[in-house]
C-alpha cells in the first residue's frame, strides 16, 4: 500500500520530531515494508488552511493532519474540541481530547468523509504582550491579535479588542503598537523572535491547545483489510500520539523557561520576558465568561445536539456545563 | 458584424472593470478608515477578511476585461515571425486552449461553491461571513470569463474564416501589435 | 518531472498560449502523468485560496498608486528631475531610468508595478532622443526589479509570512542591498557606455539653477515614501495596509499638483484592473502548478538531490543559487518563492544561516528571474510599454544587469553583514 500523507507545518517540532519519523520510518518498518509512504506537508503544497480536510474527503490524498481549528468553517461543531482555558496542563488537555474523540470521529465522518486516526497537541497558545499586564483582567481595553474564532470571541467577551493581523506581521504590529498582545504557541513565539518585541508573557492557554487531527480518507480506510487497519491504528497511537502528548508538558515548561529565563532553556539562549501568573480569581472570571457567553454562543452556532453531547463528554471531564 | 459585437463586448467589460475598480477603491477606503479608527482606539474589525473577498471577486471579474484588452501575457517569439494567416492560427489556437482551460476552471470551482452552500460554511473568523455570499459572486466571475472567452473565440474564428486577419488580430492578437495599430 | 515541466513550459510558451494558462496546463499534465491521485479535484479550492488573499490586495493598491503617479504627471516630473541630476554620467538618460526606478521602488511593493511606471514615462524619451533601445529598456526592466528589494516589498511580506520571520527586519535588511544594486546598475551602465558611447546616447548637463529647481519635483515621491514606510514603522499600519495609505497619499499629492480629473481616475482604475487580473491569472496558475508539483513529490526530488550531494554549507548555498538561476528562467517571483521556501529555507537554517539574510539573497535571485527569458515578467511589462521593436532587444539589454545581480549575490554570501548590519543596529 502506498499512502500519500500530508503533514502539518513543516517547520514546527510536531512534524519534525513525531510526524516525519512515524510516517517515513516507524510505520513502513512495522508493516515489514507492506506500507510505503509519500510524505509532504500542507505548507509545502501551499494548500489553503481551510482546504486541507475537504480535499482529503475528496480523495486528493490519503492521509492529512492539521490543526482542527482550521476546519471549523465547514464544521462549527468542531470548535468544541479545543475550548480555550479549560485545560491548563497537558494531562488535562489529553483527558479533554479523549472525551471529545467520539464527537470528533463523527464530525470527520459526516463532514469530511474521513476516519480519525489520532489527535495530537501543538504547544498551548499563550499570550505575548508588549504592554504591562498583571493578569487576565488587564487585557481589558487592549488590542489583541487572536487566532481562531472561539479565542477571538472569548477575548471580546473579556473586554479586549480583537485585531486581525497575519502571523508574519505580528512582530511589527507588537513593536509599533498596532496590537498590544498576541496569542501563539510559546515555542513558535520563541523561535519567531516575538520576545524581541514583547515584554510580558501570560502562559495561559488562551488559544487552547490547537489539537492536530490525523485523518484518513474514509473510502481508502474502508478499502484496507482489517489487519492493516489495526496495524495503522495501533502504531499511530503508541508511536505518534502517545509520545507527542508525553513531551507536550515538558515542551511548555521549557518554552516558558526560554522566554522568561526562569529555568533551563534547552533550545538556545534564554530571554527575559516578565512571567505573569494568572490568579485563581482571573481563571474563575474567565470560566464565567466561557460558560455564560462564549460556549452558549458556540452551542447556537453548532446547532443540533452538540451542546448536550459536549456536556456529557468534555463537560464532564472539565467540570463545565453549557447553560 | 463580428467587429461590431466585439466592440460591444469590449464596452460591456469596460463597465464591469470600472465596477471592479470602484470596489477596490472602496476597499482601500475601508482599510484607511480602519487605520484612522485604530489611532483613536477603535476598530472596524475584519477589514483584512473583507479585503481577501474583494480581491477574489475583483480577480475573477477582471479577467474578461483583460482578455478583451489583450492584457494576458503571451510570448510571441515565434508568432511575430509568421505571416498574417499564421499569426491568426497562433491566436486562434491560443484562444481555443485558453477557453478550454477557463471552462475547466469554472467547472472545478463549482464544487467549492456547492460545498459552502450545502454545508452552510462560514468563515473561520469572528465575522462568521457565510462563504456562499462571497463565493457565489466569485464563481459568477469565472463563469463570465469562460463565457466571454468562448464567445470571443467564436467571433474571431468567424473573422478568420472570412479571411479578415486584421479584425482577428484586433480581437485576439498580441498586445504589442494592438498598440502599433493605433 | 523537472525535465517534463521545463520542456512542456518552453513548448507551450512558444505556441504563444498565455503564460497563466500554460501554468494550468502543466499542472494538469503533472497530475495526469506523475501523480496517482486525482489532484485536479483540488483545482477549484486552489483558485479560491490563491485569490482570496488579504496579502495580495497590496498588488492592485500598489499598481493603482503607480497609475495615479503616471497619469497625474508626477512620474514624468520625477523622471525629468532625476534626468537633470544623473544624465551627465556616461550613458545619459539610462541613469535616469535606474534612478527613477530606485525612487519608485521606495513607494512600490512590486517590481512589475515599478517597471511599468518607469517604462511609461521613460519610453517616449528614448524614441525622442534616439537611444539604443536595448540598454535603455534593459535598464528599466532591471531597475524595476528593485521594487521588491527596497522596502516596501510584497515579496518580503510573503517571505516573512512563510518563514515566520520579522517583516520590518526584512525591510531594513533589504535597504542597503537594494541601494547597492542601484549603484551597481549605474556603474555598469557608465562602464559600458564609456567603452561603447553609441549605446547610451548623449551625456546631458544642466545649469545648477535648473538642477536645484528640479529638486522640488522629487518632493512628492519622498513624501509618499515617508508616508508608506513611516506608517509601518510608526505603528499605524501593517505592511499590506500601508499600500492603501500609499493610494490615499498619491491621490492627495496628485490633487495638490492639480492633476486629478475624472478621466484620469477612470483610466487609472481600468489600468489597475487590467494589470491585476493579468498578474493574478499567473499567480493562480502557479499556485495550482505548485500544488501538483509538491503532491507529485518535487520537494522530495529536490531535497534528496541536495542532501545526496553531501556538500559543505558554502557549497550548498552555491548549489542553491545555481538552482534559483535555472528555476528562475521558467518560474516567476511569487510562485518561485512559494515553491521553494518550504523546501530550501529549513535546509539553509539547519546549515546555520540567518533566515533574514537568506531572504535577501533569495530576493536577489528572484529579481534576476524577473528579467531572464523565457519567463520574465518585467521583460514583458517593458515590452508592453514600447511601441515597436522585439522582445529580444529588452532581453539582451538586461544581461549586464543580470551580471550585477550575480555580483550582489556573491557579495551577500561573502559579506552577510551587507544585509544584516542595518537590522542589527536599528532592530
Ligand atoms: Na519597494
Ligand atoms: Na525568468
Amino acid at each position: 500500500e502506498e499512502l500519500a500523507v500530508v503533514g502539518s507545518w513543516s517547520s514546527l517540532p510536531l512534524h519534525n520530531q513525531y510526524e516525519a519519523p512515524f510516517w517515513n520510518e516507524t510505520l513502513p518498518a512495522a508493516s515489514n515494508g507492506e506500507i510505503t509512504v509519500a510524505l509532504t506537508t500542507h505548507n509545502q503544497m501551499s494548500l489553503g488552511l481551510g482546504d486541507i480536510y475537504p480535499l482529503l474527503g475528496q480523495g486528493v490524498y490519503d492521509v492529512a493532519m492539521t490543526v482542527a481549528d482550521y476546519a471549523v468553517s465547514d464544521a462549527p461543531e468542531l470548535e468544541g474540541l479545543d475550548v480555550p482555558l479549560l485545560a491548563l496542563t497537558a494531562d488535562e488537555a489529553r483527558a479533554m481530547v479523549d472525551a471529545a474523540r467520539p464527537m470528533v470521529s463523527d464530525i470527520y465522518r459526516d463532514r469530511f468523509n474521513s476516519h480519525v486516526l489520532a489527535i495530537a497537541p501543538y504547544p498551548p497558545q499563550v499570550v505575548f504582550c508588549n504592554h504591562e499586564i498583571a493578569g487576565l483582567d488587564d487585557l481589558e481595553g487592549l488590542k489583541v491579535r487572536a487566532s481562531g474564532r472561539m479565542t477571538a470571541k472569548l477575548l471580546e467577551a473579556l473586554g479586549a479588542e480583537g485585531v486581525n493581523v497575519s502571523f508574519a506581521e505580528v512582530p511589527g504590529a507588537l513593536q509599533n503598537g498596532v496590537v498590544d498582545c498576541a496569542v501563539t504557541g510559546a515555542g513558535s513565539g520563541y523561535s519567531a523572535g516575538w520576545w524581541e518585541v514583547s515584554t510580558h508573557l501570560l502562559p495561559l492557554p488562551l488559544g487552547g491547545w490547537d489539537s492536530v487531527v490525523t485523518a484518513m480518507n474514509l473510502d481508502r480506510w474502508n478499502g484496507l483489510d482489517s489487519a492493516t487497519q489495526d496495524l495503522i491504528q495501533e502504531q499511530i497511537i503508541t508511536n505518534f500520539e502517545d509520545p507527542a502528548w508525553a513531551s507536550a508538558q515538558d515542551a511548555l515548561v521549557n518554552d516558558v523557561a526560554c522566554l522568561t529565563g526562569n529555568g533551563d532553556c534547552p533550545a538556545g539562549e534564554a530571554r527575559s520576558m516578565v512571567l505573569v501568573e494568572a490568579t485563581d480569581a482571573d481563571l474563575a472570571r474567565a470560566r464565567d465568561v466561557l460558560t455564560g457567553e462564549v460556549l452558549p454562543d458556540w452551542a447556537e452556532r453548532a446547532g443540533g445536539d452538540w451542546a448536550e453531547r459536549w456536556n456529557a463528554s468534555v463537560g464532564q471531564v472539565v467540570g463545565v456545563t453549557i447553560e | 458584424m463580428e467587429r461590431m459585437m466585439l466592440m460591444r463586448l469590449r464596452r460591456l467589460n469596460r463597465s464591469v472593470a470600472l465596477l471592479v475598480g470602484l470596489m477596490l477603491l472602496l476597499c482601500a477606503a475601508v482599510v484607511l478608515l480602519d487605520i484612522i479608527l485604530r489611532q483613536v482606539g477603535s476598530s472596524l474589525g475584519g477589514t483584512d477578511e473583507i479585503s481577501g473577498y474583494a480581491m477574489a471577486i475583483a480577480t475573477s471579474w477582471g479577467m474578461a476585461y483583460t482578455l478583451l484588452e489583450l492584457g494576458h501575457v503571451r510570448i510571441d517569439l515565434l508568432r511575430t515571425r509568421a505571416p498574417a494567416f499564421g499569426r491568426a492560427m497562433f491566436d486562434l489556437f491560443s484562444m481555443v486552449v485558453m477557453t478550454g482551460v477557463v471552462v475547466l476552471i469554472a467547472i472545478k470551482c463549482w464544487p467549492v461553491v456547492a460545498r459552502s452552500w450545502t454545508q452552510g460554511s462560514t468563515a473561520n473568523t469572528p465575522l462568521e461571513t457565510p462563504l456562499i455570499w462571497v463565493q457565489a459572486p466569485w464563481f459568477a466571475g469565472w463563469l463570465w470569463f469562460a463565457g466571454m472567452s468562448a464567445v470571443v473565440t467564436l467571433l474571431a474564428a468567424s473573422l478568420i474564416f472570412r479571411r479578415d486577419f486584421e479584425g482577428s488580430e484586433e480581437a485576439i492578437g498580441a498586445f504589442a501589435e494592438q498598440d502599433t495599430l493605433q | 518531472m523537472i525535465g517534463y515541466v521545463a520542456v512542456g513550459l518552453l513548448g507551450l510558451l512558444t505556441l504563444s498560449i498565455p503564460v497563466g494558462i500554460v501554468l494550468f496546463l502543466l499542472g494538469i499534465g503533472v497530475d495526469t502523468f506523475f501523480s496517482p491521485f486525482p489532484l485536479i479535484r483540488g483545482l477549484g479550492n486552489m483558485v479560491w485560496s490563491a485569490s482570496n488573499s488579504a496579502t495580495l490586495i497590496a498588488i492592485p493598491f500598489f499598481v493603482l498608486l503607480g497609475e495615479i503617479l503616471v497619469r497625474s504627471g508626477i512620474a514624468a516630473r520625477t523622471y525629468a528631475a532625476l534626468d537633470r541630476w544623473v544624465s551627465w554620467l556616461p550613458g545619459g538618460l539610462v541613469h535616469a531610468n535606474v534612478a527613477t526606478a530606485t525612487m519608485f521602488s521606495a513607494t512600490s511593493g512590486s517590481s512589475v508595478a515599478t517597471a511599468a511606471t518607469v517604462a511609461t514615462v521613460a519610453m517616449p524619451q528614448a524614441e525622442k532622443l534616439g537611444y539604443d533601445p536595448k540598454l535603455f529598456s534593459g535598464a528599466i526592466a532591471a531597475g524595476g526589479t528593485l521594487g521588491i528589494m527596497i522596502p516596501p516589498s510584497i515579496n518580503l511580506i510573503v517571505y516573512g509570512f512563510l518563514t515566520q520571520s520579522s517583516i520590518p527586519q526584512l525591510f531594513l535588511a533589504g535597504l542597503i542591498p537594494g541601494l547597492g544594486l542601484a549603484v551597481a546598475f549605474m556603474i555598469i551602465t557608465a562602464i559600458i557606455c564609456s567603452i561603447r558611447p553609441e549605446l547610451g546616447g548623449g551625456r546631458r548637463t544642466f545649469p545648477l539653477g535648473q538642477m536645484l529647481r528640479a529638486l522640488i519635483d522629487l518632493g512628492p515621491i519622498i513624501v509618499l515614501f515617508a508616508l508608506i514606510v513611516g506608517s509601518i514603522y510608526m505603528g499605524w499600519a501593517t505592511p499590506t495596509e500601508a499600500a492603501a495609505v500609499g493610494v490615499a497619499g498619491a491621490l492627495v499629492i496628485a490633487a495638490a499638483f492639480g492633476g486629478i480629473t475624472r478621466n484620469m481616475i477612470v483610466e487609472s482604475v481600468l489600468g489597475t484592473v487590467k494589470i491585476t487580473s493579468m498578474i493574478m491569472l499567473i499567480v493562480i496558475g502557479a499556485s495550482f502548478l505548485n500544488f501538483t508539483l509538491a503532491s507529485a513529490g518535487l520537494g522530495r526530488e529536490l531535497e534528496s538531490f541536495l542532501s545526496g550531494l553531501g556538500l559543505t554549507p558554502l557549497y550548498t548555498i552555491l548549489v542553491i543559487v545555481l538552482l534559483y538561476i535555472v528555476l528562475g528562467f521558467f518560474i516567476e517571483t511569487l510562485s518561485l518563492m512559494v515553491v521553494t521556501i518550504p523546501i530550501i529555507v529549513p535546509l539553509v537554517v539547519e546549515l546555520g544561516y540567518d533566515p533574514i539574510w537568506f531572504g535577501i539573497l533569495m530576493i536577489v535571485m528572484i529579481e534576476m528571474a524577473l528579467i531572464t527569458p523565457p519567463v520574465g515578467l518585467n521583460l514583458y511589462v517593458v515590452q508592453g510599454a514600447r511601441k515597436s521593436g522585439s522582445l529580444n532587444e529588452v532581453m539582451l539589454g538586461a544581461i549586464p544587469y543580470v551580471l550585477m545581480m550575480l555580483a550582489m549575490a556573491a557579495a551577500l554570501i561573502a559579506f552577510p553583514s551587507i544585509a544584516l548590519w542595518l537590522p542589527q543596529v536599528l532592530g
